[in-house]
């Protein structure tokens, strides 16, 4: 059975540009004004990242401010393309780089449902059929005819959490994300996550805490200005929750 | 049940994503009419107003001696602001989206469709002043006109060529969409919207000849106000431009639209 996802030998590099012409007149003037002009710098990213996600496996990419780990998560799910190599993935990846993508403040939480969950690709037929589960979830029975305008953050949130992990997606791609609401509502999504990794779901999990790494995966690797220093197995490694943080100071 | 595959390919890849397009079409109409009780009907007081000051200032201030005037106004008012509406509107669609497209991947061509197709939507409704008004302006019904939505359709393709082209380029060049509005003002004036293009002497008829949007019109008058069928060279122009216009816009996205997340 192929892996899930598959990243060989990925690369990227970064374009930093410096005093950006971003029109025509900028670009005109800088013809005659040094100042003006645009100055290019190469960031690299990644550098030569391989790795095998197995189906049903959960995966925390660990690593500090910069390090490269949410290019990788991008790149991995498609929004990004690598400089060089590739990535090959089977199954549908649901990113959850933010949640509530595509959320409009002026639309009811219901519209919302229907707007985020077809970003991801549903059809709307598709999602009907999810949408009381959904709004059950998120506890948001009553306001989900109200604009999302009228929503705090927390509940606009819960609604994005909520949308996304009921789209049954085979790889789940997290960003720090799973800090949703307040404690109840963490635990029951915590529980959802597991549910649905005992379901089969692939995860990768983008975190600088152990702790989280630690609760939700298998394996974690850890990045450090874009290459990969260490791969282990979350429960061979480290035991208990003091060795894995021991080795994050280093 | 349907479910999203990443497996498919080509056209099935923008087919599965339609109700995305359908429910950002949906959205748009939603949030331009909140609140507005009469909703739809105010898409109809811009052309109406627009009509009715060209027919003011062509009537009384410059004379035309175009029989059933109003008319051959009115279509070509009409259309022109399908065009002026879209192209504008393109410059910002991707830009705009920024906080989509680099947070989720689903294909980029469905961004500047979506606003075409909103625009597309707006203006179906100010046509049916047209398709209202049309027995008393003195318009004829006869077998051509069943070519109208072809001729429509070839139009529409046009426009999303250049819609197309326009979005990726205001991703690299963010005051393209000032030119772009001088352009248009412009354009009307090169179309012939308000006058007769056999009325123009040999120099403005050249200038006037080079404007693609002077083939489309032909065809929407010999349609719609002469009721005669269009010529063939002004169909054969009208597909040439067309045609590339398609050809450099899909172009342009294939080529920029795997970058163009970095750019925004």
């Amino acid at each position: 059975m192929p892996p899930a996802v598959l990243v060989e030998h990925v690369r990227k590099e970064f374009i930093l540009r410096h005093n950006r012409a971003m029109g025509l007149k900028t670009r005109f003037l800088a013809l005659f004004h040094k100042s003006k002009r645009e100055r290019r710098e190469h960031f690299l990213a990644l550098d030569d990242v391989n790795l095998r996600v197995e189906r049903g496996e959960a995966l925390g990419l660990l690593g500090h401010n910069g390090s490269g780990k949410s290019t990788l998560l991008q790149i991995i799910a498609g929004i990004l393309e690598p400089t060089r190599g590739r990535v090959t993935t089977h199954g549908r990846i649901a990113p959850l780089i933010q949640l509530g993508v595509g959320f409009h403040p002026e639309l009811s939480g219901y519209e919302n449902i229907f707007l985020n969950a077809s970003l991801y690709g549903f059809r709307n037929r598709d999602t009907q059929k999810r949408v009381k589960g959904i709004i059950e979830f998120s506890e948001l029975q009553h306001f989900i005819d109200t604009p999302l305008k009228n929503y705090s953050s927390g509940m606009q949130m819960r609604l994005g959490f909520s949308v996304a992990v009921h789209l049954q997606p085979d790889i789940l791609l997290a960003d720090e994300i799973l800090a949703v609401g307040d404690q109840p509502f963490q635990e029951k999504c915590h529980e959802r996550i597991a549910e649905l990794r005992a379901q089969g779901m692939t995860l990768i999990l983008v975190s600088h805490s152990t702790q989280q790494v630690q609760r939700f995966c298998d394996k974690f690797v850890r990045l450090e200005y874009g290459r990969l220093v260490e791969t282990g197995d979350v429960k061979k490694n480290s035991p208990d929750a003091t060795e894995l943080s021991i080795n994050e100071e280093g | 049940m349907q479910t999203p595959t990443a497996t498919a390919t080509g056209f099935a890849r923008y087919w599965q994503y339609r109700d995305l397009v359908r429910n950002l079409v949906a959205k748009d109409l939603k949030v331009r009419y909140q609140g507005a009780a009469l909703g739809f009907l105010w898409s109809l007081g811009n052309p109406l107003a627009l009509i009715l000051l060209y027919d003011f200032v062509f009537t009384h201030v410059f004379r035309s001696d175009l029989p059933n005037y109003i008319l051959y106004l009115v279509i070509g008012v009409l259309h022109y602001n399908l065009f002026s509406q879209a192209i504008s509107q393109s410059c910002e669609s991707l830009t705009g989206a920024a906080g989509l497209l680099q947070k989720i991947y689903f294909p980029r061509i469905l961004v500047p469709t979506a606003n075409l197709i909103f625009t597309l939507a707006l203006w179906v409704v100010a046509i049916l002043i047209l398709i209202v008004l049309y027995p008393f302006l003195g318009g004829v019904y006869h077998w051509g006109l069943l070519l109208y939505p072809l001729a429509l359709a070839l139009y529409i393709a046009f426009i999303w060529g250049l819609v197309l082209t326009l979005s990726v380029l205001n991703v690299e060049f963010r005051d393209l969409k000032h030119l772009v509005e001088i352009a248009v003002m412009f354009l009307f004036w090169l179309t012939p919207i308000g006058y007769d293009l056999n009325t123009l002497g040999t120099n403005s008829r050249m200038i006037v000849d080079f404007n693609p949007l002077t083939e489309f019109m032909q065809i929407f008058h010999s349609l719609l106000y002469q009721g005669t069928l269009p010529s063939l060279s002004s169909v054969a122009i009208a597909s040439a431009w067309t045609a590339a216009a398609l050809l450099l816009g899909t172009f342009l996205f294939r080529r920029k639209a795997r970058g163009l997340v970095e750019e925004l």
